[in-house]
């Protein structure tokens, strides 16, 4: 069981680490996308998000691979992955609404790091990515980690 | 000293939980520190405190050539092509904005003024450093949203005319670009944007260098008097 939640941990430390480094080869692109989501006008807010976000995934996925602060790690990407899945199906839903298509049928770039991709699919990936990170939260993928709980009771 | 496990179940739970959301927020005060720290040392880094975007709003769909236009109702007297609605779509938006859009002959009739020789009409290419890089239009400067080259400046203070491009169609870093020069002092009435941009140039078959600014690498050399689609300009 441990083993099957630590190649889950790699895989969700793998997916993280190459989302962020996909962002952070070209964060203005990033910008681009996020500025669609029209979020805030605050440009200095979607700068920071543009700047900060890429290098963050690559962090936590580093983290994950190494097996540092798990579950405080899987708390954090989840804080991050339910708001954001909300914010892409919002999307979603618009782009369905302006193009008249069926809803599995819209096709956009989230921002996600994977470029362009069916909706149905994207949610669908989210959800296992939200499972996983669920997964190692409540304590599971303890093997072969470096320090698993940063902060070890005494 | 121990406690007896049935006692201090429920309290080690809620430290345990406690500990789960510390170390989380330990992650995401050093998560975020090496974020900015990483932007920081990237060589394609975000400036947290420029507007990318001074047009303001969100990117728009723009109507394309082969969208159908409005169609014609009684008091419309003639049907406009869908080319020249798609125009019309992106001169209101750029007027709008105070910026001057100019069609595939117009950028071809800067590009053969000899002016252009002594610099007094530029082209600036508003693209990334990889699309530049492959090819741009002889001469342009690069504009790109990374290294904003800070000689495109004053190269564009002495101009008497300056033409900023991307991509075309549903691009909009020509009339950010245009924005931004205007914001470092560039005059308005000598900003023109090249709606067509890279797209309608490179199919058009008209010189395209290569590499750097000045590389004398050519993929086009000799096709500008051949190309149909933009003829009666003067060389």
């Amino acid at each position: 069981m441990d083993a099957s939640a630590v190649a889950g941990r790699w895989l969700l430390g793998g997916v993280f680490l190459y989302m962020g480094l996909s962002k952070a080869l070209d964060p203005v692109d990033f910008l681009k996308l996020l500025r669609q989501y029209d979020l805030t006008q605050s440009s200095l807010l979607l700068n920071s998000i543009a700047a900060a976000l890429p290098w963050f995934e690559v962090f936590c996925g580093l983290l994950l691979l190494a097996g540092i602060a798990v579950r405080g790690t899987a708390l954090t990407l989840l804080v991050m992955l339910v708001p954001f899945t909300g914010v892409v199906f919002h999307r979603a839903l618009l782009l369905q609404a302006a193009q008249n298509i069926p809803f599995c049928a819209v096709k956009f770039d989230c921002g996600c790091g994977t470029g362009e991709e069916f909706i149905c699919r994207k949610l669908l990936e989210n959800l296992l990515l939200i499972l996983l990170t669920a997964w190692l939260l409540v304590g599971h993928g303890r093997q072969w980690s470096l320090r698993f709980n940063l902060l070890k009771s005494s | 000293m121990k406690d007896n496990p049935t006692q201090s179940g429920a309290p080690d739970r809620l430290l345990a939980v406690g500990r789960v959301f510390l170390e989380a927020v330990l992650v995401a005060a050093l998560g975020a520190a090496f974020a900015f720290a990483a932007n920081q040392v990237s060589p394609k880094s975000v400036a947290l405190t420029r507007d990318y975007f001074p047009t303001g709003t969100p990117h728009q769909v723009r109507p394309v050539a082969n969208v159908a236009p409005p169609p014609v109702t009684g008091t419309n007297p003639a049907p406009i092509s869908a080319a020249d609605f798609a125009a019309n779509f992106l001169a209101a938006q750029m007027k709008e904005k105070g910026l001057q859009l100019i069609d595939g002959r117009q950028a071809l009739q800067y590009f053969h003024d000899p002016r252009f020789q002594q610099n007094k009409v530029v082209f600036v290419d508003a693209r990334k450093e990889e699309e530049y890089q492959k090819g741009h239009i002889p001469e342009a400067y690069e504009f790109g949203p990374y290294h904003p080259d800070a000689t495109v400046r004053s190269v564009c203070l002495q101009a008497e005319q300056v033409v900023v491009y991307c991509n075309g169609g549903d691009c909009d870093d020509s009339e950010n670009s245009a924005l931004m020069l205007r914001d470092v002092g560039i005059a308005n009435q000598k900003l023109f944007v090249y709606g067509g941009g890279m797209t309608e140039w490179l199919a058009n078959n008209l010189p395209v260098e290569t590499g750097a600014r000045n590389s004398g690498i050519l993929l086009k050399t000799n096709t500008v008097s051949g190309t149909n689609a933009l003829p009666n300009v003067n060389k």
